[in-house]
């Protein structure tokens, strides 16, 4: 019956729109194919992995990041290159390990990437570069990772300080 | 808010003759509404940008993340880069495909939050040759995005030419300002430490920023060589203004660095909270935006003026008010190019222009030369709040005070950073991927410091605009075309600059990471000056001490246009402190009839 919502469909809608998120994250990509966007998922999550003190660039969903960048970006010539880009990965991949990057075990992606890395105006700056952008503009990356402390009102004393001779201030720096 | 602020000519009583009609309304126009209406003058100010509801443009404490694109504009807009002022010439928007072009005003926190402060080049071109020519067209003008650095000028500027010999004097000196200043750091508010310098005189501070513990070394060396560093004289109330109700105290978000200038709570100066609202608040003050003024009027029986013509930017109509005083304070090189348009009989050259230095004289800012070192010992230190103050720190000029050097005459001072912010921008610079990578930047996060010059251009007849022949803007004014150039004592002076600033890094112990030695391209630190210069000779210079025409004396110019010469201090604290004094004047005058 329209407008009244059970319990019990409730749970089955907040069940589906996880799993929407979900396949949005992994497979539902403005501009990538979801090929492309799980290959652009992995290779941003090589260049900043999760590690012990903060996640990495999946977590910080950076792969999304660059996607919508792409998917709306004014210059063709830019969704080209990364399509191209990714493209090159696989085929570097195939060259070297005989299958697609996502095929290839942890030491053979970093291999590959490394190559890549290795040659000067290679897709792997483009790639870097905006992954480094995606990553520390992200939640995960300025709060958790580089548990940035600013952006934030100081009430009491701030990096400017209290006037005349109260601790911290700059007479007593200097 | 007061009421006297009107989107069109409605509200302009065109029938009235004004007491003063004040063109422009960033730092010079706003002092000259503030200081005109503090006298009972009965004000027109005319605006010919927009007013932007500026809170809602800054976002100061929004995340990049919850920005759409994380701080840029639409992909369809474009902000020109430093490469396109070099390799292009001016108008850098012809054919361009993209809607709109902006001037360079980006900071890694994105170009979205200033780019309708800055004027579409589109509508607004220039030609001749390069230079980055950035205007803020809004109520308030520049000051929306100032820099926030906020400098005396001393003797050593303003009688600079008798110290070597080079151009003219200032018909002031130190003496005849120094009490507009303090007015100015008072009703305003500004923040740093008294030092006692004689060539960088000390104002009136509210409380100053903290050093990180870089800059604490820095000092700590700088000071065997007879130099130093100083907080960060910041045009911003760090302890709050109780006269002004528009305005709250600083409380160190940090915002400042993030954007592109521009305070959402405006701790920082900008010219409608801090001049023009209060203005407002004496019922003497009527305010116009989107009022282009295209002209200077004339009283063709007396050679005075009478008043401005001026076009509504959206409905492209053309009005004309009436004052018994004109005062331009519509920026240095707008306020030439009003002057220069207003011909008539009596002022064939352009109003004013009977010298014909209307337009030369242009000088600024040369900047380009910085350094950027790594304290090896802060790499993996605990993360501390660095960045949330107005401003870091300011390292005064050494050069050509008691020594005198043979290779350039005049001065230099760097403005500086160090500690922890927001964005990591050494990540770009830090080789590798992965694991180590990662941990790399953010063990390094807060061990940087860095500064970049700021030079004096000399004050030269031949760096001079003019008005093109042909080509006009989108709304049918002709535009100016630019003929400037750094000459030699630029190039020697920016050589010097990068020298130094290395051997003061490495006596403090920093690594230096990187040294810019090339100039970056005219215009880029946004500082034009010079272009309709007071003196004591009617022919050598435009106005008088007073900022007074010499050739009509109901006409004021009131900014940057009449600064002899650039110093190499921050422009902005100097042009209302003369503001202030050049109004007191003007009041009085008129009080005696002698205008």
């Amino acid at each position: 019956m329209s407008g009244e919502i059970g319990r019990r469909d409730l749970i089955k809608l907040g069940a589906g729109a996880a799993l929407a998120s979900a396949a949005q994250a992994a497979g539902k990509p403005k501009f990538f194919t979801p090929e492309e966007y799980a290959l652009a998922d992995e290779l941003t999550e090589l260049i900043i992995p999760a590690d012990e003190k903060s996640g990495g660039a999946r977590a910080a969903r950076v792969a999304g990041f660059i996607d919508s960048t792409l998917a709306e970006a004014f210059e063709q010539p830019e969704r080209d290159r990364w399509r191209q880009g990714l493209k090159l990965v696989n085929s570097m991949a195939m060259e070297a390990h005989g299958g697609p990057f996502l095929t290839c075990t942890h030491e053979q992606r970093v291999a590959v990437l490394t190559r890549m890395a290795d040659t000067k105006g290679s897709f792997f700056e483009e790639l870097k570069a905006r992954t480094i952008r995606g990553y520390y503009t992200s939640k995960v990356g300025i709060r958790d990772d580089l548990e940035y402390r600013g952006n934030s009102y100081q009430r009491e004393e701030y990096a400017g300080y209290l006037p005349g001779d109260s601790p911290g201030s700059i007479k007593e720096q200097l | 808010m007061f009421d006297g602020l009107h989107e069109s000519p409605k509200g302009v009583d065109l029938k009235k003759t004004y007491d003063a009609i004040v063109v422009g309304s960033g730092a010079a126009g706003g002092m000259a509404a503030h200081v005109l209406t503090s006298h009972g003058l009965k004000v027109l100010l005319l605006e010919a940008g927009r007013k932007l509801p500026i809170e809602q443009e800054l976002r100061s404490m929004q995340w990049p993340y919850d920005h759409p694109r994380r701080g840029e504009m639409p992909p369809s807009s474009h902000g020109l880069t430093r490469n396109e002022y070099t390799i292009r010439q001016p108008p850098y928007a012809q054919g361009s495909r993209y809607q709109h072009v902006y001037s360079y005003v980006q900071t890694w926190g994105g170009s979205d939050y200033s780019k309708n402060i800055v004027v579409d080049e589109k509508d607004h071109p220039y030609t001749g040759s390069n230079y980055a020519w950035v205007r803020a067209r809004l109520l308030g003008g520049k000051t929306a995005i100032w820099g926030r650095l906020a400098l005396r000028l001393s003797d050593y500027d303003f009688k600079a030419a008798d110290r070597d010999g080079y151009g003219e004097n200032w018909p002031i000196s130190y003496r005849d300002i120094e009490p507009y200043y303090d007015r100015v750091d008072e009703y305003l508010g500004i923040s740093g430490l008294k030092e006692g310098l004689p060539h960088l005189p000390d104002s009136l501070f509210q409380r100053p920023n903290k050093f990180t513990t870089a800059e604490l070394r820095f000092r700590e060396s700088l000071q065997k060589m007879g130099r130093l560093i100083t907080p960060y004289r910041a045009g911003v109330t760090t302890d709050g203004l109780k006269h002004n109700k528009y305005r709250s105290k600083c409380f160190g978000r940090g915002a400042c660095g993030r954007r592109a200038g521009g305070c959402d709570i405006h701790a920082a100066f900008d010219s409608p909270t801090g001049l023009i609202y209060p203005a407002g608040d004496t019922g003497n003050l009527t305010v116009c935006t989107n009022a282009t003024v295209y002209e200077v009027t004339v009283d063709r029986s007396t050679g005075k003026a009478s008043g401005v013509s001026f076009l509504d930017t959206a409905s492209r109509k053309h009005y004309q008010a009436k004052a018994k005083a004109v005062v331009l304070g519509a920026s240095t090189l707008e306020s030439a190019r009003l002057l220069l348009l207003s011909k008539s009989p009596q002022h064939p050259n352009g109003i004013g222009n009977s010298s014909n230095h209307v337009g030369h004289n242009f000088c600024e800012h040369l900047m380009g030369p910085s350094v950027t070192g790594l304290v090896k010992d802060l790499v993996g230190k605990p993360r501390t709040l660095d960045d949330g103050k107005p401003g870091s720190f300011y390292l005064p000029r050494f050069r050509n005070l008691a020594d005198k050097r043979s290779d350039y005459i005049r001065g230099y001072g760097f403005e500086g950073s160090s500690g922890t912010q927001i964005f990591p921008g050494h990540a770009y610079d830090t080789p590798g991927f992965g694991a180590a990578f990662k941990k790399q930047v953010r063990d390094h996060a807060g061990a940087f410091i860095e500064m970049g010059g700021f030079g004096e251009v000399l004050a030269r007849y031949e760096n001079y605009v003019d008005l093109d022949p042909e080509v006009k803007d989108r709304w049918g004014v002709p535009v100016l075309r630019f003929h400037y150039r750094f000459g030699d004592n630029e190039r020697k002076m920016a050589a010097d600059m990068a020298d130094t600033a290395r051997e003061m890094f490495e006596a403090a112990g920093f690594e230096i990471v990187s040294v810019q030695r090339g100039l970056r391209t005219e215009g880029w630190s946004i500082h034009e000056l010079g272009t309709a210069r007071m003196g004591t000779d009617p022919k050598k210079s435009v106005v008088s001490q007073f900022q007074q025409s010499h050739d009509v004396k109901n006409l004021f110019v009131v900014d940057g246009s009449t600064h002899v010469s650039a110093a190499n201090q921050n422009p902005t604290w100097t042009i209302m402190a003369l503001c202030w004094r050049s109004c007191d004047y003007l009041a009085d005058r008129m009080r005696k009839g002698e205008l």
